[in-house]
Parts: C-alpha cells; sequence; structure tokens
C-alpha cells in the first residue's frame, strides 16, 4: 500500500522533472548570480535581467513553439534555422530595400515561411522521405536562398545604392525590441509568449493537438483510427516553418539588419530546448509548457554562464554536459 | 509517383551538371587578344569582409581589363576544396594564382606545387609555412588592436572603464587584436572591467553585452574585434532604455563600407579601424609580377582611422 502510493508519487514526479530542473537552474541562478554594484542584489533576480533573458530567448523561443508540433509527430526539422535567415534578409530587403510598409512584408514572409514547410511535409508525407533528410535539404536550399535574395551581402539601410532606405531602419524595427511603457516589455517578447500560450491550449484543448500525439504515439493505429496523417503532418511543418519565419522577423529587428547568416545552428538549440523539457524526440509525449521550460532552463544556464563572464571552452562543455543529464533523464522515464 | 519524382530530380541533376561544364569551359577559353588569367581562391564568401575582397580585386581588375582577366573560386569554407582548386588552377595552366587561405599547413603544398611550376603565387590576409610562394600581402592585426587601444586612452583621457568584446580567441586575429590594445592601453588607467568571446557574431555580442550593462552601471566604452560586435553592443545599450547607448564610447574594427564606415557615420560607432582586404594590392602586384618586375617577399598593409570628422574624406592613415 505504502510502495505503491510512494511509487505514484514518484510516477507524478517524473512527468514534471522539467520543472525540477527549472528551479534547481533558477536556484543556481541566485547562488552564482554576481551582485550589482549599486545595490548589492544578485543580478539574476532583477526584473531587467529576467526580461532580458526572455528577450534574447524569444527567438530560440519561436523556434522551439514550432519545433514542438514536429518532434510530438516523431519528425524534426532542421531547416527552422535557415528558413529564420531567409526571412530576417527577405523582411528586411522589402522594408529597408523596397520601401514596403510593415503588413504587406510580414505577409510575404509568413506565406514563404509556410511554403517552406509545407515542401518539407510534403516530401515527407507524400514522398515518404525522412524528415531529417528532407529538412536537411531544406536547410540547405532555405541558406541558399538567403544568399540569393541578399545578393551576398548584409541586408541594411544603405547596403546597396538602390535601396529606399539609406539612413535608418523602419521605425517597426525599433518599436519590436524596445519595452512598452508600463508594463516595461518588449513587443517580441510579447509575440513568442503569445505564441507559445496559443500554441498550448491548441495542442492541449483540440483534436489537431490529440492527433499530434496519436500520429506520434503509433503513426499505423492513427491512419487506421481515421486520422489524416499525411495532411496533419504537413499542417504541421507548415506551422513549423511560419514560426521560423516569425523568428526571422524577430531577428531582423533584433539586430537592425537583415544577416545572410542569421539562426546559423539555432536549430540544434530549438531541438536542445523541447528535449531538455522533455518531449521526446520518439513523438507522442511532451507538450509545449515543456518546452517554455525547456527554453527557459537553456536561457538561464547562459545567462548565468555571461553574467560570470565564463570563458567560450568552459562554457560550452557545461552546456553539452546539461543537456546530455537532460536526455539521460529522458531515457530513464522511457524504461520505466 | 515515387519513380516520377526520381526520374525528375535525375533529368535535373543531368542538366545542372551540363551546365556547369558550359559556364567553365567559356570561362577559361581565350578570347581574342591573349590575356593573362589569374585564378583567385577565396576560402569563403559567408563573410562580408571576403566579399569585399572580392569586391576589391573585381574593381581593380576591371581597370586593367585588357591585360587581365580573373578567374573566382570560393573554397566555401572547406580545405580539401580549396586544395583542389589550386590544383585546378595549376591544371589550366592560369598566369597568376591568388590565395586567400583557410589554413596554412594543409595548402602549403598545393602552393608550393604550383610555384615549383613557376605559377607565381600571392598568398593574401592567411599565410601559408615555408617560402614556396612569390609574395604574401597581409595586415598587421597586433598594430590595429595597439592603434585602437591608444585612441581609446586619448579618447577617454587616460581612464575609464571599459567592456572587451572578443572575436574568436582560437583564430589568431582575436587574439592579437586583444594582444595589440592590452599594448595599446598599457600604462594607462584603463580599466577593462568584462570581456567575452563572441566568435565575430553580432548576437552573441548583443547577448554579452547585456550581461556587461546588468553588472556595470559605469561603462566608458566598449572596444569590440569587430564592427558587427560594435553594433550588436550598441544595440544591447540602446535596447536597455536607460538612453546608455549615447554616452558609451563604441570603437569596431574592420571598417567595411557598408558595415563599420556606415556605422560611423550614422555616429553608432566612435571609431573604426580599417582591417585592408589587400584585394587592390594584390592584383597591382599580381601586374608587377607578370610584367617581370621584382617585387618584395612581404607585404604588409597599413590601417585607417575613420571618425565622425575624417569620415567623409576616406579615412585617416594610421
Amino acid at each position: 500500500m505504502d510502495t505503491s502510493r510512494l511509487h505514484r508519487f514518484l510516477e507524478k514526479l517524473n512527468d514534471y522533472r522539467g520543472v525540477i530542473a527549472f528551479v534547481v537552474v533558477f536556484t543556481l541562478g541566485i547562488i552564482f548570480s554576481p551582485r550589482a554594484l549599486d545595490t548589492g542584489l544578485p543580478i539574476f533576480l532583477s526584473w531587467q535581467t529576467q526580461l532580458a533573458i526572455l528577450y534574447e530567448y524569444s527567438e530560440y523561443g519561436l523556434l522551439a513553439t514550432g519545433m514542438t508540433l514536429v518532434i510530438l509527430t516523431g519528425g524534426i526539422d532542421l531547416s527552422v534555422g535557415s528558413v529564420l535567415g531567409l526571412s530576417a534578409v527577405l523582411f528586411s530587403l522589402l522594408t529597408i530595400g523596397y520601401g514596403w510598409s510593415v503588413a504587406p512584408a510580414l505577409g510575404v514572409v509568413l506565406l514563404t515561411g509556410l511554403t517552406c514547410g509545407v515542401i518539407n511535409g510534403s516530401l515527407i508525407a507524400r514522398f515518404r522521405m525522412q524528415p531529417f533528410v528532407a529538412t536537411l535539404a531544406m536547410m540547405t536550399a532555405a541558406r541558399g536562398a538567403a544568399k540569393l535574395v541578399a545578393g551576398g551581402i548584409k541586408v541594411q539601410p544603405g547596403g546597396q545604392p538602390w535601396y529606399v532606405m539609406q539612413s535608418g531602419t523602419p521605425p517597426f524595427f525599433q518599436w519590436m525590441t524596445t519595452a512598452l511603457p508600463g508594463i516595461g516589455i518588449q513587443p517580441s517578447t510579447l509575440l513568442f509568449l503569445l505564441c507559445i500560450l496559443v500554441m498550448a491550449a491548441l495542442v492541449r484543448y483540440t483534436s489537431y493537438g490529440r492527433w499530434l500525439y496519436a500520429i506520434g504515439g503509433n503513426e499505423e493505429a492513427a491512419r487506421l483510427s481515421g486520422i489524416r496523417v499525411g495532411a496533419v503532418k504537413v499542417l504541421t511543418y507548415a506551422l513549423c516553418g511560419m514560426f521560423a519565419a516569425l523568428a526571422g522577423v524577430l531577428n531582423a529587428c533584433r539586430q537592425d539588419l537583415g544577416d545572410t547568416e542569421a539562426g546559423m545552428t539555432y536549430e540544434l538549440d530549438a531541438i536542445a530546448a523541447v528535449v531538455i523539457g522533455g518531449t521526446s524526440l520518439m513523438g507522442g509525449r511532451g507538450g509545449m509548457m515543456f518546452t517554455l521550460i525547456g527554453v527557459l532552463i537553456m536561457a538561464y544556464i547562459n545567462k548565468i554562464l555571461s553574467l560570470n563572464a565564463v570563458e567560450l571552452a568552459p562554457r560550452m562543455v557545461i552546456q553539452g554536459i546539461i543537456i546530455a543529464i537532460a536526455v539521460l533523464i529522458q531515457q530513464k522515464r522511457g524504461r520505466s | 509517383m515515387k519513380r516520377i519524382a526520381i526520374a525528375v530530380a535525375f533529368a535535373l541533376l543531368v542538366v545542372c551538371a551540363g551546365c556547369g561544364k558550359k559556364q567553365t569551359e567559356q570561362a577559361s577559353a581565350p578570347q581574342g587578344k591573349k590575356k593573362w588569367i589569374i585564378g583567385m581562391s577565396q576560402c569563403n564568401l559567408g563573410e562580408p569582409w571576403r566579399v569585399q575582397m572580392n569586391e576589391d580585386i573585381k574593381q581593380a581588375a576591371s581597370q586593367h581589363a585588357d591585360e587581365i582577366e580573373v578567374i573566382f573560386k570560393d573554397a566555401q569554407n572547406k580545405t580539401e576544396v580549396q586544395q583542389a582548386q589550386v590544383r585546378e588552377f595549376i591544371q589550366m595552366g592560369v598566369d597568376l594564382i591568388i590565395i586567400s587561405p583557410k589554413e596554412a599547413r594543409p595548402l602549403t603544398q598545393p602552393v608550393a606545387e604550383a610555384y615549383q611550376k613557376g605559377i607565381p603565387v600571392i598568398v593574401l590576409d592567411r599565410k601559408v609555412e615555408g617560402d614556396q610562394y612569390t609574395c604574401f600581402i597581409g595586415a598587421d592585426n597586433v598594430k590595429i588592436g595597439r592603434e585602437a587601444g591608444k585612441y581609446l586612452v586619448k579618447l577617454l583621457g587616460g581612464k575609464g572603464k571599459v567592456v572587451e568584446l572578443k572575436g574568436l580567441m582560437t583564430s589568431t586575429p582575436g587574439q592579437e587584436r586583444h594582444k595589440g590594445f592590452m599594448e595599446g592601453i598599457a600604462g594607462s588607467q584603463i580599466e577593462i572591467i568584462f570581456d567575452a568571446d563572441c566568435q565575430w557574431l553580432e548576437p552573441i555580442a548583443q547577448r554579452e553585452m547585456q550581461s556587461a550593462l546588468a553588472r556595470f552601471p559605469q561603462i566608458d566604452a566598449v572596444y569590440a574585434h569587430n564592427d558587427p560586435s560594435a553594433h550588436g553592443a550598441y544595440l544591447a545599450a540602446r535596447q536597455e532604455g536607460k538612453g546608455r547607448e549615447k554616452t558609451i564610447k563604441f570603437i569596431g574594427i574592420d571598417a567595411l563600407p557598408h558595415e563599420g564606415v556606415r556605422y560611423v557615420k550614422e555616429g553608432i560607432l566612435t571609431a573604426t579601424f580599417e582591417y585592408p582586404t589587400g584585394g587592390k594590392e594584390a592584383i597591382e602586384t599580381a601586374l608587377k609580377i607578370l610584367k617581370g618586375e621584382q617585387v618584395p617577399k612581404n607585404i604588409t598593409l597599413g590601417t585607417r582611422i575613420f571618425t565622425k570628422e575624417n569620415v567623409d574624406k576616406g579615412g585617416e592613415p594610421l
């Protein structure tokens, strides 16, 4: 009797390993935080630092949001970093180069991301390509497209003589990255939080969400139970592409230019965030709120190391170890 | 359906292969009057600075379009590709090779092969080992770092708190720009209160600068090893929302026309120091070699400083 209750308690605890890891990392942050020179309080705990952490990771967060959907189906999307780069360049080119207003530019960019995703999804669902291979191809192609579109340079005011904007980016760029008066949060952070909350609700409460888990759990069973597996997959990769495009817009605003190299290797950070949160790479297990926790854990680790000005080499080792531990925890859960 | 897809893919592949072949044939075919053919192997075109180098070479070569023709190859940051490119140039029988190597050691051998076959080789920016090449043209990162340090001492009146945003510290330019800077500020009361390895990347510089801003209420200047990092630091200060981007002096290196120089013009950076590409000098040297003139084995390029006062006059040589 007692042991079974304990067992149940442990099992419950198991589901929230991500949360526990989060609390541990947060505590470490407080312990190892340098103190502010003027007030003597831990910098890590300040509202400003917490906001900066969320802000700096909003791009990764958006990528991880899309990635969670894909990973829930048992797939993977390696192209998000490149799609981010393509979108950042395209958005900058349309607004800075051609002088478009923000709304149509945003529309075109999101549509581009969506198209990349649909191509990924179609290759996987229709042509039975492995997700790893299909999105690897897209990763290469989209990066090339970003360079083509930009003409090999960073897209910024005055970058080419024919650009409409010769000095200073459109006001939208600064608006996205400046804290809103009153609440003190940047619109780009809000956008990320909004997206992940909406998707969390979608995954939890709609039939689309249930289909994701069903496909990830057992694709054949999902098909037999009448789920249109192909269509769901295409939709999922399309959403993932669209979130990557949105992250690209954020990246352009944050850097105040469109960098063809933007988002290089971000796909790995996005995957890591999803996995650290506790969503299984095998598919069918996990959830969107786990990913939010995963993103925060990554962001906190980075911020603690950065605040203490830890050198690059040990920093990378520490990050690697933490990812490995997260995966180990996952494997344990899979066995039990 | 699957078969159709494979067939289409295969057809595309054949077409592409055909196109590629035609292009190279055209490029290597001599047109009319005999021109000197120069092969240029660039280690990668992912960095704006290297794009600028090719641009400078093109620009300089276009002024001697009746004498020379340059064939550009991009090694896409792969050593083995660059090795192959040098050997392709030898096979083609080009008159001169310009190479900006990715890595010294693995490219020493191919360069030596060309040199021993009587093809002059100009090595740009990064060295190869030994002396089996015709001429090396490069800039002096230690000097640039030192000039930046001396300038900062003057700018801050000999004392102040500085953040150093380094380039990749396992790379020679990063190490030298740091070493030179320390020499430049030696003896002053300038203190480096925070430093981070930003790997030349703007997003990382932006993040690291945020940490510096969070920790230190008083920062007088930022010394960044390249202009994008300085720009990232400026954006971090602006996005902090306390107006500190107006009081902190941002200093960068590289001074590319579309990057650093423009940032100085717009008042984002206080100063930037040119890291010359040597593209123009390479073509000038190539012409001398082809005409049988003697050239020095080592050519060290100077640097220029760009500030608000001199930016419209094209900077000031140091």
